[in-house]
């Protein structure tokens, strides 16, 4: 039996399972459609099971829009791997490797030395969320880097466990409610501070490692394609809101991403062989409560009453001033590549991209 | 190797298998058209962000097309129109509104300097014919409008030359001579168009014989009778009515001398003859109106009805303007002014529901002045119209303009309600409209009752600071009887103002929607859809997350009570 008629009867057995109709003789498995001539390649498509507004599901496929189809991916344990791929189905359209929590950049490795191998430039891109980066996969990702693979690690970071249930990571910010940080009597929130792992990351010496929101769509590809185009590690993280463990409404997932940069609490930064070299400036820093007044997360802080918000609520500015200050974040006059130059559009697209 | 392009496309196996669009609980995002602000506020009928739009696609004879769908007299409109579209500008919140009628007298120029041909076909020879009465901005945009709609026209006009007050009224520091005489007889020249000269109605034609050759006959003889004017019965000797005096000026350059002058009324007749009597020599010119100078304190409907820029020029140039005023008393010596006594007044609501202008005793003062000057309006002329007056103007019954008999219309000043140029472009276009449709054997056309844009309806994140051009303008001391003060911006200038254009309720292309998708469910499509976007929603995977609509900077996306689940396609 050759390949091709495998398939096809593969493929008649899964359609009467899932209750749908035998393909007729010649007939395509998807009609033509405008779905199929997008003008960019989508390597994360539609029926994926995230939540409504998943900041992770854009993060990923705005990746994959700009990694291109020549790719293949070790994805950790998460919700990105959870969503993506119930059996028998996959949102991928690119190769893509499931094995472990802990163990995606070891997997990525091995993908990349056995592309080696063989003598193809295929690029292996290894996806994680914070739990699967900061914390489980910390030691492989570390060891990757050292040994100097060509692999793009991406960080989705949406500061906590939300595939198990919002149970706090080392990524979660500082007096941030989660299950297992929880507000109350004792505590406001997450008592220990966020990581800084960006620091930790470069201080392995990689050519490229840069933080990334998906607020900013274009900055994001920008640095996508960057480090795609390095033959060597280079790391991205990418702040991800997540409507449900961060508590807000699913329309504002942007907006909530927005605030966290003009905040100043997640600067966008990128970092070559250890050395800053590039900021986005923020063009009105806006103080914190702005950004924490729209989440769930951080409810707590919002209470006039209780005299241990105000501190904390001061603990979070100060933080957010600490990196305006060391990233030197404060832009001086308007540019067109910050905050409010990078998210202005125009007739026909993004007018940093017309210009 | 299997070699990939960008749009490469699995199939068997996907998740596309699995519609997620039936996860939809509450909300469906929809494209919505909504009125930018400038639209709703143009009495013309343009629609600004219309032609904008096309501005902002590089192409200015097709943005020229789109303008000229309502007003066929931009660069007449672009000059002289007081241009409510720029106050309701929802930019102007932000960093300044559009310079609207810059770019619309640009656009103007550009069409006469390069030729380009108005986008209307020539009627057929056996097409109904209609008649207008007066070739003012009214009857010319009724004539043209008729051409659109494949109706010829024939205007009847008094005077030896077309224009109605744009000529009679206007300074050319206003509105030069040679862009009134070029746009209007571009106008005047399209094929379906007949133009008879002095020919007065009620003189050389009657209504009956109109009404008789033409199966829809429309009025817009603007207002010529002047209003007798007096306070408690006194009167100067020399007292000459405002928009005579100024006619006589435009005509043959005629001025009054006087040393202190005293203007009464809140138009742009009144504005114009200040300023000529300021250039022209007097020591003190002043005018009295019962209207507020625009201010927060001021309600819109309580301004001076004057175009803003004018006021500002005429602040410049030092005229005095008492506001919330009226002459209460002329002081005579024999039958010469010698001064006025001036009381504040403010318009109140009486108790019959409407509003009042009270007079407060204990605020009159007495200004010495040697000619007082009434611009109070003037009425219709009842010549030829007998019976059809009334209260001193056609008052017509509906917003087409009809008159309470058949196929006849009003436009224009003569409608007593009206007052710019914009508004009799208007309704020009809205008899027409009705005109074609009854002779079709059809219905009114509907009104566009589609809601305003407001600026809260829009996310302003995605509109970076660009500010206003500012058109080049003579000094106070450049100015003289005949220079246009007010120049041209330039087509830079223009280019760059249309992308200032907030697009305000309608698609701008800029892709957040297909950008922000967290599942793919904003399509985008190289043909214009059916909606005038360039995106679709493919309802069988969008989950109702109202992130598209959030993120939408024009608001042109807005979440609607959902039709449930995955419809196969069909939206």
């Amino acid at each position: 039996m050759s390949a091709e008629s495998e398939r096809a009867e593969r493929l008649t057995e899964l359609r009467q399972k899932f209750g749908r109709k035998p393909l007729a003789p010649g007939e395509e498995t998807i009609p033509h459609s405008p779905r199929e001539a997008q003008p960019k390649f989508r390597g994360l498509d539609s029926g994926h099971r995230a939540c409504q507004g998943c900041g992770e599901a854009l993060a990923a496929r705005l990746v994959m829009e700009s990694a291109g189809p020549d790719v293949m991916i070790a994805n950790a344990t998460g919700c990105l791997e959870v969503f993506t791929t119930p059996w028998p189905q996959s949102a991928w359209r690119v190769p893509w490797v499931h094995s472990l929590f802990e163990n995606a950049a070891a997997v990525a490795s091995g993908m990349e030395a056995a592309m080696k191998a063989q003598g193809k430039n295929t690029k292996v891109l290894a996806f994680g969320g914070d739990g699967g980066t900061y914390d489980i996969g910390f030691q492989a990702l570390s060891g990757m880097l050292e040994r100097y693979h060509n692999v793009l690690y991406v960080c989705y970071d949406n500061e906590a466990y939300m595939n198990t249930g919002i149970q706090r990571s080392s990524s979660t910010p500082h007096s941030a409610t989660t299950t297992t940080s929880p507000a109350g009597k004792e505590r406001m929130g997450k008592r220990h501070l966020k990581k800084d792992l960006l620091s930790i990351i470069a201080a392995h010496h990689i050519p490229y490692a840069a933080s990334a929101s998906v607020a900013f769509p274009a900055d994001l590809q920008r640095k996508v394609r960057y480090a795609m185009g390095i033959d060597g590690p280079t790391f991205l993280v990418i702040h991800s809101p997540c409507p449900l463990g961060w508590k807000h409404a699913s329309a504002l997932t942007i907006q909530v991403a927005r605030r966290a940069v003009e905040c100043g609490l997640f600067p966008l930064v990128e970092i070559e062989r250890g050395a800053l070299t590039n900021v986005m400036p923020i063009r009105d820093v806006r103080p914190v409560t702005d950004y924490l007044s729209i989440q769930g997360r951080f409810s707590h802080l919002m209470d006039t009453e209780d005299t241990r918000a105000e501190e904390e609520r001061a603990h979070l500015q100060a933080l957010a001033d600490y990196n305006i200050q060391v990233f030197s974040l404060q832009g001086d006059g308007e540019d067109p590549v910050d905050t409010g130059g990078s998210a202005a559009v125009g007739r026909s697209g993004h007018a940093a991209r017309r210009a | 190797m299997v070699s990939m392009t960008r749009g490469a496309y699995a199939k068997p196996g996907t998740s596309l298998d699995f519609k997620t669009g039936n996860w939809r609980s509450t909300e469906m995002p929809a494209h919505i058209h909504a009125k930018a602000p400038c639209h709703a506020a143009c009495p013309a009928g343009e629609d600004q962000q219309a032609w904008f739009a096309k501005l902002q696609e590089g192409h200015a004879e097709a943005a020229w097309a789109e303008l000229v769908r309502a007003n066929p007299l931009p660069a007449i409109t672009g000059r002289v129109c007081p241009h409510p579209c720029e106050g309701a500008c929802n930019r102007a919140a932000l960093d300044g509104a559009l310079a609207i009628h810059n770019v619309e007298r640009w656009l103007g120029d550009e069409a006469i300097r390069n030729g380009w041909d108005y986008p209307v076909a020539a009627p057929r020879a056996n097409a109904p014919e209609v008649g207008i009465v007066g070739a003012g901005p009214a009857g010319i945009s009724a004539a043209y409008h008729c051409l659109r709609h494949g109706l010829r026209a024939t205007i009847y006009e008094a005077s030896p030359e077309a224009g109605g007050l744009l000529r009679a009224a206007i300074p050319q520091t206003r509105l030069p001579r040679a862009p009134l005489d070029a746009e209007l007889s571009r106008v005047l020249a399209l094929p379906g168009i007949t133009l008879n000269l002095r020919t007065r109605l009620g003189r050389d034609v009657s209504l009956e014989e109109l009404r008789h050759n033409h199966p829809a006959v429309l009025l817009a003889p603007g207002c010529q009778a002047s209003t007798a004017w007096s306070v408690d019965g006194a009167v100067p000797a020399d007292l000459r009515e405002g928009l005579h005096m100024l006619k006589d000026f435009v005509d043959h350059g005629a001025l009054p001398e006087a040393e202190r002058v005293v203007v009464h009324g809140g138009g742009n007749t009144a504005m114009d003859l200040c300023r000529l009597l300021k250039r022209s020599g007097s020591k003190q010119v002043t005018l009295i109106t019962a209207s507020g100078l625009p201010g927060p304190d001021t309600d819109p409907s309580d301004e001076i009805n004057v175009v803003p820029r004018e006021l500002e020029e005429a602040l410049e140039e030092g005229i005095e303007i008492i506001d919330h005023a009226t002459i209460n008393r002329l002081i005579m010596k024999g039958s010469r002014v010698t001064g006025v006594e001036i009381m504040s007044l403010r318009k109140l609501p009486g108790r019959d529901g409407r509003s009042h202008r009270i007079g407060f005793e204990g605020t009159e003062r007495v200004v010495a002045v040697d000619m007082v000057i009434p611009c109070i309006g003037e009425r219709v002329e009842p010549q030829g119209l007998s019976g059809l007056v009334e209260r001193g103007y056609l008052r017509p019954s509906d917003r087409f303009g009809r008159l309470n008999e058949g196929e006849l219309f009003a436009l224009g000043d003569a409608r007593g309600d009206r007052g710019t140029v914009a508004a009799a472009i208007g309704d020009g276009a809205l008899a027409a409209s009705a005109v074609a449709r009854h002779l079709a054997g059809e219905a009114d056309p509907v009104v566009d009752d589609r809601p305003e844009m407001p600026n809260a309806g829009l996310n302003l994140t995605y509109y970076d600071h660009l500010p206003r051009a500012e058109a080049p303008k003579l000094s106070v001391e450049e100015r003289t009887f005949d220079t246009e003060i007010e120049g041209d911006i330039g087509r830079v200038a223009a280019m760059a103002e249309a992308e200032r254009c907030l697009s305000c309720g309608n698609c701008l292309a800029c892709d957040n929607c297909w950008t922000f998708c967290p599942d793919n469910a904003v399509i985008k499509t190289v043909e214009l859809a059916l909606d005038g976007s360039h995106y679709l929603f493919d309802l069988d995977y969008c989950k109702g997350c109202g992130l598209c609509a959030h993120e939408c900077p024009t608001g042109f996306i807005q979440m609607l009570p959902n039709a449930n689940g995955a419809t196969e396609g069909a939206v």
